[in-house]
């Protein structure tokens, strides 16, 4: 194989990656500070991205004009999720907790692909936005996918300020790190929580659109990326944001290798195994938890 | 209670046999109309293919109706049709005990349908029970045909060793003629099967097989496959998939701007056309029968998809659902009786008129059913092989991959 192929490979892998990533910020966030393994997370991803292409083949709208509209509905969704579904749970006995909340996403999974599957279809849809793509040589780079690229970088520094230098972030690491030291200074941990499953929610509106302007989504393909988005935080390191980009593009990357240099129909399996070696040979994890 | 007991029990068996009496003489009977019970999968996951069908199924009897129905020679006349009509819900549980009802309930003569192979297996066995013969539609897997049941046949278009006949008979025609061919197969036992007898075939037609690589259904990024299709240089990309999973895969060809000869898809549908809009032009296919194309039946078939709102490209198993009637409502006039024996006499080994050509049933009920080759020209599709039957002229090569 040519050098050209492979450099095409490692870019596409990239790209791929930005997205894996932005998938697993929300998670990263709720489990850092709700410490809830929200089974749901890729199939919010899937509804809005489904959301996100009706909204576009409708009226035509750009974008990031789909992403304000989502993000705020999101936001709501997630903060009315929790405190309903979830929050009550956590008066139960810790069992009885950790199997609430996994009943409770594992269905709201179940739930919202078939409802979305009964209103819109289960055909894939997409965003069938495309810019002219750059050649250099053999290579083909598309100008959508640098920009999405783009758009996840800046996404992932601004996030990374907004945790760093707001009171909201500085909260939300406080409760990450050490939930009874943050309430004692005057952190309201439920609110708090409440506010980060809303926020980390809002997040996957930003990443269903950027998603969806790639590649096809439908209702059910929500699990898969919630398993992707599980092993990125593994790699990465809960509430980081950068460990969990690098982590994204790591995994994008051995992907396409492995379609590349064995057989593509390997390549969605990887992150299952990534994530199995992971927990048996690092049973803590990679990442270093922010 | 002792005292009610037995009149209540003489009661209910005088009602029995007088039920059964009724049942049983009407089964066959010249002055009631021929019932075909058929399921339909209008719900469940089968439906996106199949939710039309009942509409379509309805509108058919109308049709045959509307000059008497059936000729049946014991009878003197024409004899009416009426569909019992269920939903599997796509679930081959459901369906089986909808024919299990059909068979002791319904009291049908015959069974049409059901489709898919998910069905074609826990089905057929049914009509073998009660022997009554079925006629099913969509059911592809050779392998269900061979478990030597008698009361069996289907109607699937087209079969895996008939698939792209007609296209590999075009490549050998075409100027260019195209030297090398690159598989993408979806990990699905049909496609698989399709990639397996077709490659062979190009092989043994002297084009070169340069790649062949397997993708799951729920690959997304294409790109590691991408790549090695374009360092093949392959003249012809040669798709097996489901038109569904094979949307980003498409897409992304022609976003890292593919070059071929021409791209060939299996499922070449009216919503994979609808997602992946312009990148389908040029693209060409297979569909198993058109309007436009004249033959045995295709003034019927035209007129009852007209009515019930059907389109062939967006539902392109519905010739094999209709065929499955044109071919039981030809075996009762053949049988010249509405005798189930008679009739699964007249199935055996039999040939049967459909618009895209005969039917011929083989020993195990499978038939041979061929396919058309399509070309997207236009954003509308045309039949282009064979020539004789083409309602539009072939672009060679497709110039939307130069």
């Amino acid at each position: 194989m040519s050098i050209e192929a492979l450099v095409q490979v490692l870019i596409g892998g990239i790209l791929l990656g930005g997205l894996y990533a932005l998938v697993a910020f929300g998670l990263s966030l709720i489990y850092g500070v709700v410490r809830i393994l929200n089974f749901s997370h890729g199939t919010l991803l899937a509804v809005a991205g489904v959301a996100a292409s009706l909204l576009y083949a409708a009226f035509k709208l750009h974008p990031v004009v789909i992403m304000l509209v989502l993000v705020p509905a999101l936001f709501v969704f997630g903060y009315f999720f929790y405190t309903v579904l979830l929050q009550p749970l956590e008066k139960r006995n810790h069992f009885e907790s950790t199997v609430g909340t996994v009943l409770v996403t594992v269905g709201a999974l179940l739930i919202l692909s078939d409802l979305t599957a009964k209103l819109a279809g289960a055909t894939q849809r997409n965003i069938p936005l495309r810019f002219e793509a750059i050649e250099i040589g053999e290579i083909v780079i598309s100008t959508t996918q640098i920009w999405i690229f783009g758009a996840i970088a800046v996404l992932t520094v601004a996030m990374q300020v907004f945790l760093r230098r707001t009171w909201f972030g500085r909260a939300i690491r406080a409760v990450t790190q050490d939930p009874v030291g943050a309430r004692i200074c005057g952190v309201n941990s439920s609110r708090m929580k409440a506010a980060t499953f809303a926020f980390g929610s809002s997040i996957v509106a930003i990443a269903a659109v950027l998603y969806t302007m790639s590649f096809p989504v439908d209702p059910y393909m929500g699990f898969g990326l919630t398993v992707k988005a599980f092993t990125i935080i593994i790699l990465g390191g809960i509430g980081n944001l950068v460990g969990a980009l690098l982590a994204g593009i790591f995994l994008g990357v051995a992907e396409g290798l492995t379609g590349f240099f064995w057989k593509s129909e390997w390549a969605p399996a990887l992150s299952v195994i990534l994530l199995l070696g992971i927990l048996v040979v690092f049973p803590k994890g990679l990442g270093r938890s922010r | 209670m002792r005292s009610l007991r037995y009149p209540l029990l003489g009661a209910l068996a005088v009602a029995a046999a007088a039920y059964a009496g009724v049942a049983s003489a009407k089964l066959g009977s010249c002055n009631d109309p021929i019932l075909l019970g058929t399921t339909i999968s209008e719900t469940g996951p089968f439906s996106t293919l199949a939710d039309k069908w009942r509409k379509l199924t309805e509108v058919f009897a109308e049709e045959v109706n509307r000059t008497g129905g059936i000729q049946v020679k014991a009878c003197n006349k024409k004899v009416p049709i009426k569909f019992v009509i269920y939903d599997d819900q796509s679930v081959p549980a459901t369906a089986v005990s909808l024919y299990e009802k059909m068979a002791t309930v319904d009291k049908v003569d015959f069974f049409v349908g059901p489709d898919w192979s998910s069905m074609g297996g826990p089905v057929p066995p049914i009509g073998e029970k009660h022997k009554i013969p079925m006629v099913a539609a969509n059911i592809a897997t050779p392998a269900l045909y061979d478990r030597g049941l008698k009361y069996f046949w289907g109607t699937p278009f087209p079969v895996v060793p008939r698939w792209s006949e007609r296209y590999f008979d075009m490549l050998s025609k075409v100027n260019p003629k195209p030297q090398s061919i690159f598989f993408v197969t979806h990990d699905n036992p049909v496609m698989k099967g399709i990639t397996g007898f077709w490659s062979k075939k190009a092989e043994a037609q002297g084009i070169k097989v340069v790649g062949n690589e397997t993708f799951s259904p729920d690959l997304k990024d294409f790109t590691a496959m991408i790549s090695k299709i374009r360092a093949s240089k392959a003249d012809i990309v040669y798709i097996s998939s489901f038109d569904g999973a094979s949307v980003p895969l498409v897409q992304q060809m022609r976003q890292l701007k593919v070059k071929a000869m021409d791209v060939h898809h299996v499922m070449l549908t009216g919503s994979l056309a609808r997602q992946v809009g312009k990148d389908i032009e040029g693209m060409t296919g297979e569909l198993a029968w058109y309007p436009g194309i004249k033959g045995d039946y295709s003034d019927l078939v035209e007129t009852v998809m007209k009515k019930a709102d059907v389109s062939m490209f967006d539902y392109i198993w519905t010739l094999g659902r209709l065929s499955s009637y044109l071919v039981m409502m030809q075996a009762i006039e053949k049988a010249g009786a509405i005798d189930r024996e008679k009739v699964k006499e007249a199935l055996y080994k039999g040939t049967f008129k459909s618009p895209a050509g005969d039917i011929v049933f083989d020993e195990r009920g499978f038939p041979d059913n061929g396919a058309f080759t399509v070309q997207m020209q236009g954003g509308k599709v045309q039949v282009v092989w064979p020539q004789n039957v083409a309602t539009g002229k072939l672009v060679w090569p497709s110039p939307t991959w130069q």
